[in-house]
C-alpha cells in the first residue's frame, strides 16, 4: 500500500565504494528500486530514511543529482549503530528506503550567479546534488567554486569526482595540516575560504559541515559582504519518522525534516540554536 | 439531537451499542482507567490517570513485520490497526480538546494512517465537568471550558439522577438512537437546569495562567532566560508528564527482532518523551537539548507556542495531569506564569 | 519537634559563612502542598525551607544528579552541599559513599528526625477526606493537622502516613553533621515487610497473578528508575536512554551494545526492567519508598525492593546504609557462610 507513509520501498544497493577508511570511515553507497524502476523523485538537498531490517532506520541526505533517474547515491559515515550496519553490507543486499524527505535548495533561484560551494569533511555529501547538477547545466551559471577540506588527504571524500570536476569548475582542496605531496591549501576551511577572496555581487555561497566550520566560514563570508540571504547550510537533528510527527528534530516550530534540512543563514540565525 | 436519560439505565444504553466495544473509566489499582465494559459503568469518575489518547495513538503500534532468509530479499508485511469501533464514556472536556489536538498532528502535512484507522473508528461520549474533578485543573486558561465539546460525538451532562444527553456529531446522534426508547425528550426544566448547572461550572475558580494570549510571543522572547534551568531543577527526567498528557505524541520507531535466523521481527513505533536526555541525541554523542532545563523549555514551548504558531491554539488542554503527578513538584501553570511574567 | 527556624538558621549562617555552595531542602510547592524539593544558594532564600508531612522526596538524588553535571561540565566539586535529610535518606547518602560515589567531605548532613511519625500517603489521605483538598499539612505531635476550605482538619499520623514510615525502625539519621528533632529509633507502627508478608501468604499462582497484573500496567516512564537516588548507573543496562554517549565514544562501542529490553513496554520487557532494577537494588535500597510513590499507575514497586531487602537481612544480617565504614553488601562474606564457593 503505496499510502502508508512508514512502509519502506525496497532498494537494491548496486554500488559500494570506500570514500574514507579508519575510525570516521565514509562509504558511499547506490541504491536501485529492487523491483525495478525508478524509487521516486527528489530535489538537491533532501534527505530519505534507509533501513536495515533488524537495525533501525537513519534519515541521510540524497548525494546524487536529481537529473540522474537511476540510482540515488548515498555518503554514509559510521558513526553508530544503523551506519555500521551499513558499512557491513555487500553489492546486491536489500535495504528499505523512503523519501524523499524535507525541503531543497533553490537553485532555480540562482540560475545566473556564481555559485561558491564550500563543504568539510562528510558535509560533501548534502551539497553534492547542487554540485553536480548546476555543473552538469554549467552554462546557467557564471562562476562556479568549490572549496572543499578533509582533517587529512585521507578524509577528502569523492577524490576522483573533484579532481574531474576541475575541468568545468575551481576546485580548492584543503587539509587542516602540512603533509608531504600535498599541494592545496593547508589550513582550516574558513581561512581557505577567505584566501581566494570570493566576491559576494551576484554571489550565493553554499556551506555544509561540521558545525564550528559553519560557523566561522559564515562569519567570514559575512565579513567579506555576502549577506545573509546569500548565505546557504543545511542542519542536522535526530530524526525518526521524517514527517514531522515524531517530534524531536524541531528546531523552534519547525520540523527540520519537513521545513528543513536548507535554511538560509537570514533564517536560520533567527532561529533557536537547537541543532 | 437532545434528550434525557434516566442514570439507572446507562447500563441499557451500553448494552444496545452492540456494534461497539464500550470503554469506561473504572477504578482499578487506586486510580481511574478506561476499560472495556459490558454492563455497569459508573461515571463518578474525576478524570483517569491517564489520557484516552492511547484509544488512537496507542503506546505500542506495530508498522509492519519484516522477515528475511539469508540471500533472498526482505519480506515487508503491513499490519494496520483492526477495524473495531470503539465507544469511550466518560471523556472529560479537556481531553476532549486532545482529539482535534492530535488530528492535527497525525494529519498535517501528511496523513498516518495508523492513527487514521484507529480514529475513524472510535467516537467519545463525554462528561461535563460540573465542577473542577481536580485541584489542578486549568482548561478555561487554555481557550477550553469545562462543558466544551470540542473533539466529543455526545455529551453528557450531570443532573443528579439523570444525564442531559447532546449530540455533537453524527455518529453521536446515531449512538443516541441506539439507545432508542431510553433516551427521552427533554422537558423545559430540564433545559434550564443545564443551562445552570454550564453557567455554574464555568464560573467555578480554577488555577490561572496569567496570560495564556501573550504567552507564544513572551515564551518566544524568553528562549534564553535563565528561569528555564532554575524551574527545571528538581527535573528527574522521567515520562510521567508526557506519558498521561491527553497531546504529547512524540514517538520513537524501533526495529524488534525475534529470530536472527531466519530474521524475523517488527518494526514498532512507541511512545517516547522529550524529557529522556537522549530523546534528542544525534549519534556523534552532540545534543542539542543537553540539560534539564533545554527540555523542560522544550516541553513548555510545544505545549505554548510552537503548536500555537502552527495550529493557532494552544497544545495544552489544562487536564492538570502533569502537575498533579509529577513527584517532584514541576508545575506547568506556574512555569509559564513565572517565565512570561515582566516581559513586555 | 522540629522548630522549621532551627533548619533555616543552620541554612542562612552557612551559606553565608560560604561553607557550603547550595542547600538543599524542601519549601512549598506551588499549589501549598506537597512540598517541592528547594535548592537554596543565598542566605536570603533560607526562610523558604519548611519542614512538613509532605517533605516526601530522597534529595540525596540530587547529589547525584550533582556529580553528574560536575563531571559534564569536567568541573572539581569546590565546596560541599547541605542537604536536609531523613532517616532513610540518610542511609541513601551512606550507601552512596560506601560506594565511594562522592566524599564525606563534600556533603553536609543537615538530619531531620521523623521522630513518632513520617511521610503522609496522600492516597490514603484522599480516602480519609472524601474529596475535600488540602493545601497545607503540618506536623503536630502524632497527628498531622491539614488546612482545607472547609477549616482546619486534623488526622492520628498513622491513619494516613506512608506504609514505609509505618514499617520504619529507624525513623533517624544517625549520619549527620547536625541534627534536629528527637531519636526515636526503636519506636515501630507497624510489622516491618507487613505487605510483603501478606503477599507471600498467597500461593504460587495468585502471586503470579497479582504481578502479572502490574507488569502488564507498568508504561516504563521510568519514574521509579528517574527518583531513585541508588540508580545512578551512567549506563542502565536496561534500557538505552542513558548510555552516555560522547563525542569520543566509538561507532563499533554503539553499534556491539547489548539491548537487553525494547522500548515496548511488554510484560517481557517490563518484567526484566522492574526486576533487573529490584536485583540491583538488593543491599542498597533503603526504603526511602519513592519508586512507589512516584509511580504513576500505582505498581507496589517497594514490594520488590522489600523481598531483596529481607533476604539480605534474614541471610546475611545486612542492614543498607548502617555505617560509612561496612562493606557494601556484594561486596562482602561472611567467615561463617554455609557456601563453598569462598573457601
Amino acid at each position: 500500500m503505496s499510502d502508508n507513509i512508514y512502509l519502506p520501498k525496497l532498494g537494491r544497493v548496486a554500488f559500494i565504494k570506500d570514500e574514507v577508511v579508519g575510525e570516521r570511515a565514509i562509504k558511499t553507497f547506490r541504491v536501485e528500486a529492487a523491483d525495478g524502476g525508478d524509487l521516486f523523485e527528489h530535489e538537491c538537498g533532501q534527505c530519505a530514511m534507509l533501513s536495515i531490517f533488524g537495525r533501525g532506520e537513519s534519515m541521510i541526505s540524497i548525494a546524487s543529482s536529481p537529473l540522474i533517474k537511476e540510482y540515488k547515491q548515498f555518503s554514509i559515515m559510521r558513526v553508530g549503530r544503523v551506519s555500521t550496519a551499513f558499512h557491513d553490507l555487500a553489492v546486491g543486499d536489500v535495504i528499505g528506503i523512503r523519501g524523499p524527505y524535507g525541503n531543497n535548495f533553490p537553485i532555480d533561484d540562482w540560475r545566473g550567479k556564481n555559485l561558491y560551494f564550500i563543504g568539510g569533511g562528510c558535509g560533501l555529501a548534502p551539497i553534492w546534488p547542487l554540485i553536480t547538477t548546476a555543473v552538469a547545466q554549467r552554462a546557467d551559471f557564471k562562476n562556479i567554486t568549490v572549496f572543499y577540506g578533509g582533517r587529512t588527504s585521507r578524509d577528502i571524500m569523492y577524490r576522483a569526482e573533484l579532481e574531474k570536476l576541475r575541468e568545468s569548475v575551481d576546485v580548492h582542496l584543503s587539509i587542516d595540516k602540512a603533509e608531504e605531496g600535498w599541494d592545496g591549501y593547508c589550513g582550516f576551511v574558513p581561512a581557505a575560504v577567505m584566501d581566494k577572496d570570493p566576491v559576494p555581487d551576484n554571489s550565493v555561497a553554499i556551506t555544509c559541515g561540521p558545525p564550528i566550520m559553519i560557523k566561522f566560514v559564515i562569519q567570514n563570508l559575512n565579513q567579506l559582504g555576502f549577506a545573509d540571504d546569500q548565505i546557504y547550510t543545511t542542519i542536522e537533528n535526530k530524526m525518526k519518522c521524517g514527517l514531522g510527527k515524531c517530534g524531536r528534530c524541531n528546531v523552534g516550530k519547525d520540523y527540520v525534516c519537513v521545513k528543513g534540512p536548507v535554511y538560509s543563514w537570514a533564517v536560520l540565525k533567527n532561529l533557536p540554536e537547537e541543532y | 439531537m437532545e434528550k434525557i436519560l434516566d442514570k439507572k439505565r446507562i447500563d441499557d444504553w451500553i448494552a444496545a451499542l452492540n456494534d461497539w466495544e464500550v470503554h469506561a473509566p473504572a477504578l482499578e489499582d487506586g486510580i481511574w482507567t478506561y476499560k472495556p465494559v459490558s454492563g455497569a459503568a459508573r461515571l463518578d469518575h474525576p478524570n483517569t490517570r491517564q489520557s484516552p489518547k492511547g484509544f488512537t495513538f496507542p503506546q505500542r503500534e506495530v508498522y509492519f513485520s519484516f522477515e528475511q532468509i539469508k540471500g533472498e530479499p526482505p519480506k515487508l508485511t503491513q499490519i494496520l490497526p483492526k477495524e473495531t469501533r470503539h465507544v469511550v464514556f466518560g471523556v472529560r472536556p479537556c481531553d476532549g480538546k486532545g482529539v482535534p489536538r492530535m488530528d492535527k498532528v497525525f494529519t498535517d502535512h501528511v496523513e498516518d494512517t495508523y492513527y487514521t484507522t484507529r480514529r475513524k473508528n472510535v467516537a467519545y461520549v463525554g462528561l461535563a465537568c460540573n465542577k473542577p474533578p481536580s485541584a489542578t485543573c486549568f482548561c478555561l486558561s487554555v481557550g477550553g471550558s469545562p462543558v466544551s465539546t470540542d473533539g466529543l460525538d455526545v455529551q453528557l451532562t450531570d443532573l443528579g439522577d439523570r444525564y442531559f444527553v447532546k449530540a455533537v456529531t453524527e455518529t453521536g446522534k446515531a449512538l443516541m438512537k441506539a439507545a432508542g426508547s431510553l433516551l427521552t425528550e427533554p422537558a423545559a426544566a430540564d433545559q434550564k437546569q443545564v443551562k445552570q448547572v454550564h453557567t455554574e461550572a464555568v464560573a467555578y475558580p480554577q488555577r490561572k495562567i496569567n496570560d495564556p494570549d501573550g504567552a507564544p510571543a513572551k515564551l518566544k522572547v524568553s528562549f534564553n532566560s535563565p528561569l528555564w534551568d532554575e524551574m527545571a531543577r528538581a527535573c528527574i527526567g522521567c515520562g510521567i508528564c508526557t506519558f498521561l498528557c491527553p497531546t504529547c505524541h512524540c514517538f520513537d520507531i524501533n526495529d524488534e527482532v525475534h529470530s536472527k535466523a531466519p530474521l524475523q521481527g517488527q518494526r514498532v513505533r512507541t511512545w517516547d518523551n522529550c524529557q529522556f536526555p537522549d530523546f534528542t541525541m544525534h549519534s556523534s554523542g552532540h545534543n542539542p537539548r543537553e540539560n534539564t532545563g533545554a527540555r523542560l523549555r522544550q516541553r513548555v514551548n510545544h505545549k505554548f507556542q510552537y503548536f500555537h504558531e502552527n495550529f493557532g491554539m494552544h497544545q495544552c488542554t489544562g487536564c492538570g495531569r502533569c502537575v498533579s503527578e509529577c513527584p517532584v513538584g514541576i508545575d506547568i501553570v506556574a512555569v509559564v506564569n513565572k517565565v512570561t511574567e515582566n516581559v513586555g | 519537634m522540629i522548630n522549621i527556624q532551627d533548619i533555616r538558621d543552620t541554612a542562612r549562617d552557612m551559606l553565608a559563612k560560604g561553607e557550603v555552595r547550595t542547600v538543599i531542602g524542601y519549601r512549598r510547592g506551588s499549589r501549598g502542598m506537597p512540598a517541592e524539593p528547594a535548592f537554596i544558594t543565598s542566605p536570603e532564600q533560607a526562610d523558604e525551607l519548611i519542614w512538613d508531612p509532605t517533605c516526601y522526596h530522597n534529595l540525596s538524588l540530587y547529589l547525584v544528579h550533582d556529580q553528574k553535571i560536575l563531571a559534564h561540565l569536567r568541573k572539581a566539586s569546590g565546596s560541599p552541599i547541605a542537604i536536609v535529610a531523613k532517616g532513610c535518606d540518610a542511609r541513601s547518602i551512606v550507601v552512596l559513599l560506601q560506594e565511594h560515589y562522592f566524599k564525606r567531605e563534600d556533603v553536609y548532613i543537615i538530619g531531620v528526625s521523623c521522630e513518632g511519625t513520617g511521610v503522609l500517603d496522600e492516597r490514603k489521605l484522599a480516602s480519609q477526606l472524601n474529596g475535600v483538598q488540602p493545601t497545607l499539612a503540618a506536623f503536630d505531635g502524632d497527628d498531622y493537622v491539614f488546612t482545607t476550605a472547609e477549616g482546619e482538619k486534623r488526622l492520628p499520623a498513622r491513619e494516613v502516613m506512608a506504609d514505609r514510615c509505618l514499617e520504619c525502625r529507624i525513623p533517624f539519621p544517625k549520619e549527620h553533621n547536625v541534627v534536629f528533632g528527637e531519636d526515636k529509633t526503636g519506636r515501630q507502627l507497624a510489622e516491618p515487610f507487613a505487605a510483603l508478608t501478606r503477599f507471600e501468604a498467597q500461593g504460587t499462582g495468585e502471586r503470579w497473578d497479582i504481578w502479572s497484573h502490574h507488569f502488564d500496567r507498568c508504561m516504563r516512564c521510568f519514574a521509579c528508575r528517574s527518583v531513585c537516588p541508588m540508580c545512578y548507573c551512567d549506563e542502565c543496562v536496561v534500557d538505552s536512554i542513558t548510555f552516555p554517549v560522547t563525542q569520543q565514544t566509538s561507532a563499533a562501542e554503539k553499534a556491539d551494545r547489548v539491548r537487553w529490553i525494547e522500548r515496548s513496554a511488554m510484560r517481557s520487557e517490563n518484567i526484566t526492567y522492574l526486576l533487573t532494577r529490584a536485583m540491583h537494588l538488593a543491599g542498597r535500597c533503603t526504603d526511602c519508598g519513592e519508586c512507589e510513590r512516584a509511580c504513576p499507575v500505582n505498581i507496589p514497586i517497594r514490594m520488590l525492593n522489600n523481598k531483596m531487602e529481607r533476604e539480605a537481612r534474614e541471610k546475611f544480617g545486612y542492614e543498607p546504609g548502617a555505617s560509612i565504614g561496612g562493606s557494601s553488601l556484594v561486596a562482602s562474606f561472611l567467615d561463617n557462610d554455609p557456601g563453598d564457593f569462598i573457601r
